[in-house]
C-alpha cells in the first residue's frame, strides 16, 4: 500500500481571484508515495510546492480529487490522527520563542495524546531519542530563541521525529543553512530514511540536492505535473530550460553518476 | 511536571491565605486582632459592629478581590497567549471598554429614585462587553478564520470607540452623579452581597476551566497556527474558546467591580518570570496568583489614608505603569 | 356599639372602630418609621439618637439647629461650622469608609443622591443601616430639610426662630432691591469650560432672590457648560466670577471677559469676583449667599 496518494487532486485559495489563465493554483495532481522512499518536490516559485504541503497536512482541503494516508483518506481523519502519521518541518520558526529545546520537541508529542495535560515519561523518551537522533540533546534547557538557524532547524526536526510519523515532509530545509549545515542536514536526512524507514518528501529550491538525495522527483509547473520519475528523468536539460525559463546544462556527477544541473549565467 | 505546578500552586496559596489573614486585621474600623478572632469563631452577636465589619464588610470584600484579581490574571495569560503578544491585556481586546461603557448606561438609566442594584448593573456591564465583543469578532473574523494581527486591530479600534462613547456620556453627566461615575470608571472593589459573589465565581470558575484546557494548546500556538494545524491543533477552535472565555472573565470584572488595569499584564509577567512561558503552569497559578496581587493593591487602597479611601484601580496603576516601562526596558528574553 | 352607631352613624363608627384597631394593634412603644425625600419609607426604633451626616449641607442645619449632640460622624467635607471638625470623619462623600460608619454604630445615616453613591445607599441598607435621604434644590427645599431634620434630632423648639430668622434676612433682601430694575447676570461658576447655573441650579433662585435676572436660567440641567458666544449673545449686564480659592483673590479669567470690552457688564465695569463657596450648600448659609449676590448685583441698595 503506498504511504500516500494524491488522486485527482486540483486546489485554488479562496480569498484570491482566480486568473483566467490559471483558475486552480493546483490542477490534476496525481501520484502515489512508496513505503521508505525519499520524494522531491521540484518547481519554480507559485509553481504549487507550498501548496503542496499544506494539502497533505490538511492545513486545507483539496477542491477536486482526494488525497490518502496508509489508505485512510484525509477528510476522513481526525487533525490528531493525521498529526500520527504526518510531520511537517517549517521553513523556519517563529522569531524568540521562549521555550527550552526539550519542550518544542514535547511538542511534537501533542497529537499522541491530545487530551492529555502533561507529558509521560514515555513521551519524554521518544522526545529524548529524537533530540539525539538530530544532534540537540546537549541544547535540550536551552532557549530555543539563543540558537543558530542550523541548530533552529535540526530541533525542528527533532519535533517532527517526535511525532513519530510514516511520513516526513520538509518545506526548503536547506535554505537558510551554511553550507556545513547544509551538508549535515542531507547527512541526517539520510540516516533517518535508513534507520528508521521514514518516507520523506522534501521540497526544495535546489535542484542539486534534491537531484542527490531524492529517489523520485516530482517537477511542477503552473501547477501541474510537468513529469515525474528518476532524478536522470527528470533532471533533463529540454525540460528544466522551458519550466524555468532560463538555459541550464545537465552533467553527470563522475562519482555517483547523479544529475548535476549547471546553470549559464549571463554575463 | 506535575510537581513543579503543585509546588507552585501551594506555594502562591500559601501567599494568598497570609495576605488574606492580614488583610482581615486591617481596616479603618481598628478592631483589635483579639476581637476579629472572636468574631471569626462566631462569637460576636448577630447584629454587632464586629459582625458587621468582619462578616459583612472585610470577608465579603476579600473575597471579591480575589476573584477579581485572579479572573484578570487568567484573562491576561490567555489574551498574551492567544495573540502572542506580550503587551496583550484585557482592556486591548475592547471588552473592559464595552462592559465599561454598559455600566455607565446602566447607572444613568433608570429613575432617579431607583437606587443602586448589583445584579442589575452587571446585567448591563455583560450586556456591554457582549457587544464589544461581538464587535470585535465580525471586524476580526476573514472568511470563518481570526487572523490574530486582525484580532489586536479590532480591540483596538471597538475599545477606543467605547471609551470615546464613555467620555461622552460623562460629559452629559448631572454634575451630582459626576462623582459617582467617575469613582466608579477608576475600578473598585466593593463588600459584594452572597448572591453576587456566588454568580461572580461561577462566572470565574468557567472562564477559568475554558483557558486551562486549552493551556497545551496554547503552548503550541506559538509555534504559528499553522504549525499548530500540523500538530493537531483546531487553532480556530482554540482562539475563539479562549477569546471567549477571557472576554467573558473580564466582563465579569468590570461588571462587579469596575474597570481595573494593569493586573492582566503585569500578574502574568510576574509569573512568566518565575516559572518559564509554559501555559500549563501560568494559567493555573494566575488565578492564584492575581487574587493574591489585587488583594494586596485593595488592601492598601482600604488602609492608606483610611478613613477615606482609594480606589484600588490607582494602586494597581501605580505601581503598572513603572512595571510597564521595566519591562519595555529590560526586554527579557521570556517576553 | 349599638348606641355608637345611633349616637354618630355608620360611618364615623366604622372609623372610630379601624382607629381602635389601629392603635390596639399598633407597633411597639417607641418604633417610628419616616419617609425621607425620596419617598422612601425609613423604619427606626425609636428617635435617632447617633446619626451620621454624608451631606455637608445637612451638618451645617444640624448645627445651627442645635442638634449636634446625637451627631456621631461627618465627611471630610463637612468643614462648617469649625466645631464640626471635631466630630470623627468616615472619609469622602463619594466614597465613604463603610467600616468606620458600622463602627460609629449610628441608628440614622443622613444621604443625598447628589453627592453620594447611590451604592452607599444601598450597601448602608444591606448592613441594617438605616438611611434617610435628603435633597434640596430651591430654598423652599431647604426649609423642608431643615423641618425633617429638626424633628429628627428633636430640636423643633429650635426650628421657628432658625426659620423665621432666615426668612427675614431673606425679606430684608427682597425689600432692599426691589425698587432697582433687574439687570441680566452672568454667573460664572467656571470659566473654562464656561459653566454656568441653570434651570435646576439652587444658584439660580439665589440669583432671582438677590434682584438679578440670571441669563441661564432657563437652561437645562443643574451647572451646564454654556457657549461663550450665547453668553456674549445675550448681553448681561452684570457678570459675576465664582472664586474657589479661599482667600477670594480674583478669579484666574478675570481678564479674559475684560476683554469683551462690547459687553454692558464690561463697559461699565461690572465685573466682579464673589466667594464660590457661599452659594453651593443648602444650608444657613445660603442667606449669607443671597446677601453677597444682593450687594454685587445691586451695590446701590445698600449704602
Amino acid at each position: 500500500m503506498p504511504v500516500a496518494r494524491f488522486d485527482g487532486v486540483a486546489f485554488s485559495y479562496p480569498l484570491t481571484e482566480p486568473r483566467r489563465d490559471r483558475p486552480f493554483t493546483l490542477s490534476d495532481v496525481s501520484f502515489e508515495l512508496t513505503k521508505g522512499e525519499v520524494f522531491g518536490v521540484l518547481g519554480p516559485n507559485s509553481a504549487g510546492k507550498t501548496t503542496l504541503i499544506r494539502l497533505l497536512s490538511r492545513v486545507v482541503a483539496p477542491t477536486r480529487g482526494t488525497i490518502e494516508i496508509e489508505g485512510v483518506s484525509l477528510a476522513a481523519m481526525t487533525r490528531a490522527e493525521l498529526a500520527r502519521r504526518v510531520a511537517v518541518v517549517p521553513q523556519d520558526m517563529p522569531q524568540g520563542l521562549p521555550f527550552t529545546v526539550r519542550e518544542l520537541v514535547l511538542m511534537g508529542r501533542y497529537p499522541h495524546a491530545p487530551r492529555r495535560f502533561f507529558e509521560t515519561s514515555d513521551d519524554l523518551a521518544v522526545a529524548r531519542e529524537a533530540m539525539a537522533a538530530t544532534g540537540v540533546l546537549d541544547l535540550a534547557d536551552a532557549r530555543v530563541g539563543i540558537l543558530s538557524g542550523g541548530e533552529r532547524q535540526r530541533v525542528a526536526l527533532a519535533r517532527a521525529l517526535a511525532q513519530e510519523p510514516r511520513l516526513l515532509v520538509l518545506d526548503e530545509p536547506t535554505a537558510h543553512l551554511d553550507l556545513r549545515y547544509q551538508v549535515e542536514c542531507v547527512a541526517l536526512l539520510r540516516r533517518v530514511n535508513r534507520e528508521r524507514g521514514t518516507t520523506i518528501v522534501l521540497v526544495s529550491h535546489d535542484l542539486n540536492l534534491a537531484g542527490a538525495l531524492c529517489d523520485r522527483l516530482l517537477l511542477l509547473a503552473a501547477g501541474r505535473m510537468a513529469r515525474l520519475g528518476p532524478p536522470e528523468a527528470v533532471l533533463e536539460e529540454t525540460l528544466l530550460t522551458t519550466v524555468y525559463g532560463c538555459p541550464v546544462a545537465v552533467e553527470r556527477n563522475a562519482l555517483t553518476g547523479r544529475p548535476v544541473v549547471q546553470i549559464a549565467w549571463r554575463r | 511536571m506535575t510537581r513543579r505546578l503543585v509546588g507552585a500552586l501551594a506555594t502562591l496559596a500559601a501567599i494568598l491565605l497570609a495576605v488574606a489573614v492580614v488583610a482581615v486585621f486591617l481596616g479603618s474600623a481598628r478592631l483589635s486582632p483579639l476581637t476579629v478572632l472572636r468574631t471569626l469563631g462566631g462569637g460576636a452577636g448577630a447584629d454587632s459592629t464586629e459582625n458587621i465589619v468582619i462578616l459583612g464588610l472585610r470577608l465579603p470584600r476579600i473575597a471579591a478581590a480575589v476573584l477579581a484579581g485572579g479572573a484578570l490574571a487568567v484573562a491576561g495569560v490567555g489574551f498574551q497567549a492567544l495573540t502572542r503578544n506580550p503587551l496583550a491585556e484585557p482592556s486591548v481586546l475592547g471588552v473592559s471598554a464595552g462592559a465599561s461603557f454598559g455600566v455607565v448606561v446602566g447607572q444613568l438609566v433608570g429613575s432617579s429614585g431607583a437606587l443602586f442594584d448589583t445584579v442589575r448593573v452587571a446585567a448591563f456591564g455583560f450586556g456591554g462587553a457582549l457587544v464589544a465583543g461581538a464587535a470585535v469578532y465580525l471586524i476580526a473574523s476573514v472568511h470563518g478564520t481570526f487572523p490574530i494581527q486582525t484580532l489586536l486591530l479590532a480591540g483596538v479600534i471597538v475599545g477606543i470607540f467605547f471609551g470615546a462613547a464613555v467620555t461622552v456620556l460623562i460629559s452629559l453627566v448631572d454634575i451630582d452623579r459626576l462623582g459617582g461615575v467617575v469613582h466608579w470608571l477608576l475600578g473598585n472593589i466593593a463588600p459584594l452581597p452572597a448572591r453576587s459573589l456566588l454568580v461572580f465565581a461561577a462566572l470565574a470558575a468557567a472562564g477559568f476551566a475554558a483557558i486551562v484546557s486549552q493551556a497545551r494548546e496554547l503552548n503550541v500556538l506559538a509555534l504559528g497556527e499553522e504549525a499548530a494545524r500540523q500538530l493537531g491543533i483546531d487553532a480556530e477552535r482554540v482562539k475563539v474558546q479562549v477569546f471567549v472565555a477571557a472576554a467573558l472573565l473580564t466582563a465579569s470584572v468590570v461588571a462587579f467591580a469596575g474597570p481595573i488595569g494593569f493586573v492582566g499584564l503585569i500578574v502574568p509577567h510576574m509569573l512568566r518570570l518565575l516559572l518559564g512561558p509554559d501555559n500549563r503552569l501560568l494559567v493555573p497559578t494566575a488565578m492564584v496568583g492575581g487574587g493574591a496581587f489585587l488583594l494586596v493593591a485593595d488592601t492598601i487602597a482600604r488602609n492608606a489614608v483610611a478613613p477615606a479611601e482609594l480606589s484600588v484601580g490607582i494602586i494597581t496603576s501605580f505601581f503598572g505603569a513603572p512595571f510597564f516601562v521595566y519591562l519595555l526596558r529590560t526586554r527579557r528574553g521570556v517576553l | 356599639m349599638m348606641t355608637c352607631v345611633r349616637l354618630c352613624g355608620r360611618s364615623t363608627c366604622a372609623v372610630l372602630l379601624v382607629a381602635a384597631l389601629l392603635v390596639l394593634t399598633a407597633a411597639p412603644a417607641g418604633a417610628l418609621t419616616v419617609v425621607d425625600m425620596l419617598g422612601r419609607e425609613v423604619k427606626l426604633a425609636g428617635p435617632p439618637r447617633r446619626i451620621v451626616s454624608l451631606v455637608p449641607s445637612a451638618t451645617e442645619l444640624i448645627y445651627a439647629l442645635g442638634g449636634e449632640d446625637r451627631l456621631v460622624g461627618r465627611t471630610d467635607f463637612c468643614d462648617y461650622p469649625p466645631a464640626a471638625k471635631d466630630k470623627p470623619s468616615v472619609g469622602g462623600m463619594v466614597s465613604p469608609s463603610l467600616e468606620t460608619i458600622a463602627t460609629l454604630k449610628p441608628d440614622l445615616v443622613i444621604a443625598t443622591t447628589s453627592g453620594n453613591r447611590l451604592e452607599t445607599f444601598t450597601r448602608l441598607e444591606q448592613l441594617g443601616i438605616a438611611v434617610y435621604a435628603v435633597h434640596a434644590q430651591r430654598i423652599a427645599e431647604m426649609l423642608d430639610v431643615t423641618r425633617r431634620l429638626a424633628e429628627l434630632t428633636g430640636r423643633q423648639a429650635a426650628l421657628g426662630p432658625l426659620i423665621s430668622g432666615l426668612e427675614s434676612r431673606l425679606f430684608a433682601v427682597a425689600n432692599a432691591v426691589r425698587p432697582y430694575p433687574r439687570p441680566r447676570v452672568l454667573y460664572v461658576l467656571w470659566p473654562e469650560p464656561l459653566l454656568v447655573p441653570a434651570s435646576r441650579a439652587l444658584l439660580t433662585e439665589l440669583i432671582g432672590l438677590a434682584g438679578g435676572d440670571s441669563i441661564t436660567a432657563n437652561e437645562r440641567g443643574d451647572y451646564p457648560r454654556f457657549s461663550i458666544e450665547a453668553a456674549v449673545a445675550r448681553a448681561p449686564e452684570v457678570i459675576l466670577l465664582a472664586s474657589h480659592s479661599g482667600s477670594g483673590a480674583p478669579p484666574i479669567a478675570k481678564d479674559k471677559w475684560e476683554r469683551l470690552v462690547s459687553l454692558p457688564a464690561v463697559k461699565n465695569k461690572r465685573v466682579h469676583a464673589i466667594d464660590g463657596n457661599l452659594a453651593h450648600r443648602y444650608g444657613p448659609r445660603v442667606v449669607d449667599g443671597v446677601e453677597t449676590l444682593a450687594r454685587a448685583i445691586h451695590p446701590e441698595a445698600f449704602r
